[in-house]
């Protein structure tokens, strides 16, 4: 945990679960991202920090397949990034969820959409979740009778019920109150902990990213490039409230702060 | 779960308040026509408007069949137009370049008074059913095509990549996310291309037509018979409300999760 840790290119090229090597993305004019490499081993929960427009969505557009590569390598579990790929889970800033359907629907529909499972066992699946993420109880609300932070708990549930071995998150957390964050936040990292997956989570917020994660990494303002990868070295597992209150997570809070404005600098 | 705007029910005293307040209009109306407080020729009686009402529902029955040609016009040029316009609007954003081709010619025939359009209307296709059908459907059909694509460009961004990133294919987002998002602003377009409708038929009786009430009302004020003017009036306004408020209760009830 100290600041030596800080610049770590990640886990070893051959078995990571996501490689990126040297891809930049161009939207005419614009910059999208910029000559970005990186690897992630399977299991590992990593963030993405950066100011607004500095590229966090495009990352995520690439690894899900929706943005084809233009230049450099990008790879999700040893193969090229192809949309639908069902290795991947995506969660947005948004719920997403179709508001002609009700939560036990919603949780539904992502396996419907892949196909996965039949129909009774994927109704058994999504109940489960359900309950997991508290909504056990609203099985039958349609999304306008839910709260934001249920809402959000929803997609959570959609989410996991994929069972995908990749979980690309969005901000997903961004537009809730500080109270449902939290709560929405360790719920998170007890699902993440049941399911094992490896996760690029993108956030603006840095104290959401060091509680969180395994590492952090920080773009700059646009051009977009990493220009720092941090390791965090708080012990697991974690519980987001009550490192709130934890001298060993400000401690490590201000060290990547000072990280990320050295790398701001350069 | 929407309680907010559903309103208070009505209680005993509201109604015995609202029977007070209609009788007392009723009597002053007729008081000031028999008094001639006002020309009879300008407001007409109600006892007058009753007696016509009655041999029109009940010993004459002429009525119903003026009722009937007005509905049946309106029901046909909401239906032609509802369906024409929704297939423009899927054709539009199937194919954009129609769009973009068409909008200057429908943004034009659309700035018609539509109302003017009747005499041509009637020279085209008589006095009977097709004129007025005519002249509902070109209210009815602007009304519903600017829902229709209105509401398919409502869909959320976010869902599409959603679905999208779950490997859903273009088409079928097109039908199970794209179309079942259009419907609640396609269903407030076809709410009131109803009403259109029935001004547009009604617009053209007015101006000629074998039957129906507009025609029975043009009539009628011709020959200065007030009292079953109003009366016609408050059977229409009864029409309309009816109308509108079935369109309502359908609407709550195919779309639940609005
Ligand atoms: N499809 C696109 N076309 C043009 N520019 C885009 C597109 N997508 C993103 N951009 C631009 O690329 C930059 C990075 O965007 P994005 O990845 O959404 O940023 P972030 O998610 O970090 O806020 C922004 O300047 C944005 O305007
Ligand atoms: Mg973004």
């Amino acid at each position: 945990m100290t600041q030596a840790a800080a610049m770590t290119t990640g886990a070893a090229t051959a078995d990571a679960a996501i490689h990126l090597r040297d891809v930049s993305v161009h939207f005419g004019d614009i910059t999208g991202l910029k000559e970005a490499s990186f690897d992630i081993a399977p299991g590992e929960f990593v963030s993405v920090v950066g100011p607004s427009g500095c590229g966090k969505t495009t990352l995520l557009n690439l690894l899900t397949g929706l943005l084809p590569v233009q230049t450099g390598t990008v790879k999700v579990l040893g193969k090229p990034a192809r949309e639908g790929n069902s290795d991947v889970a995506y969660m947005l800033a948004r719920d997403c969820l179709l508001p002609w359907r009700t939560t036990l629907g919603n949780a539904m529909y992502g396996m419907e959409a892949r196909g996965l499972l039949p129909g009774k066992e994927r109704e058994k699946k999504a109940h489960h979740l359900l309950e997991r993420v508290g909504l056990h109880g609203f099985a039958d609300q349609y999304p306008k009778a839910l709260s934001h932070g249920m809402r959000q708990r929803n997609a959570l549930a959609r989410t996991f019920c994929l069972d995908s071995p990749v979980l690309l998150m969005d901000e997903p957390f961004g537009a809730l109150d500080a109270q449902t964050k939290l709560q929405l936040e360790d719920l998170l990292l007890d699902l993440w902990r049941e399911h094992q997956k490896t996760v690029v989570f993108i956030t603006h917020d840095l104290g959401e990213a060091v509680a969180l994660s395994d590492r952090v990494m920080v773009m700059s303002a646009r051009p977009g490039r990493i220009v720092a990868d941090i390791k965090i070295d708080l012990p697991r597992p974690r519980s987001v409230r009550d490192l709130q209150k934890s001298h060993e997570f400000h401690e490590i809070y201000t060290e990547v702060w000072e990280v990320l404005e050295a790398g701001m600098k350069s | 779960m929407n309680d907010h705007n559903k309103t208070p029910p009505l209680t005993m005293g509201w109604i015995v308040a609202h029977l007070v307040f209609i009788a007392a209009l009723i009597a002053l109306w007729e008081t000031s026509a028999r008094l001639r407080w006002v020309d009879p020729l300008m407001i007409g009686k109600p006892s007058d408007a009753v007696g016509f009402l009655w041999e029109g529902f009940v010993t004459e029955r002429s009525l119903w069949k003026d009722i009937g040609y007005t509905l049946f016009g309106t029901f046909a040029s909401f239906v032609l137009g509802s369906t024409m316009a929704i297939l423009t609007g899927l054709m539009f954003v199937t194919w954009p370049a129609t769009e973009r081709f068409a909008t200057p010619y429908l943004t034009l025939l659309n700035a018609i008074p539509r109302i003017a359009l009747a005499p041509l209307f009637l020279l085209w296709f008589g006095l009977g059913l097709g004129s007025k059908i005519a002249v509902g459907v070109s209210l009815s059909y602007f009304v519903v095509l600017a829902a229709t694509v209105a509401g398919i460009r409502s869909v959320s961004g976010d869902i599409v990549t959603l679905a999208r990133s779950l490997g859903v294919s273009k088409g079928r987002i097109f039908r199970t996310i794209t179309l079942p998002s259009a419907v609640p602003s396609i269903f407030s377009g076809l709410r009131l291309a109803l009403v259109y409708s029935m001004l547009g038929v009604i617009g053209a009786e007015l101006i000629a037509a074998e039957h129906g009430i507009g025609q029975t009302l043009s009539f009628l004020q011709a020959n200065f018979e007030t009292s079953a003017v109003m009366a016609l009036l408050l059977v229409l306004a009864l029409i309309g409300l009816a109308v509108t408020m079935g369109m309502s209760w359908l609407e709550r009830h195919l779309l639940r999760w609005q």
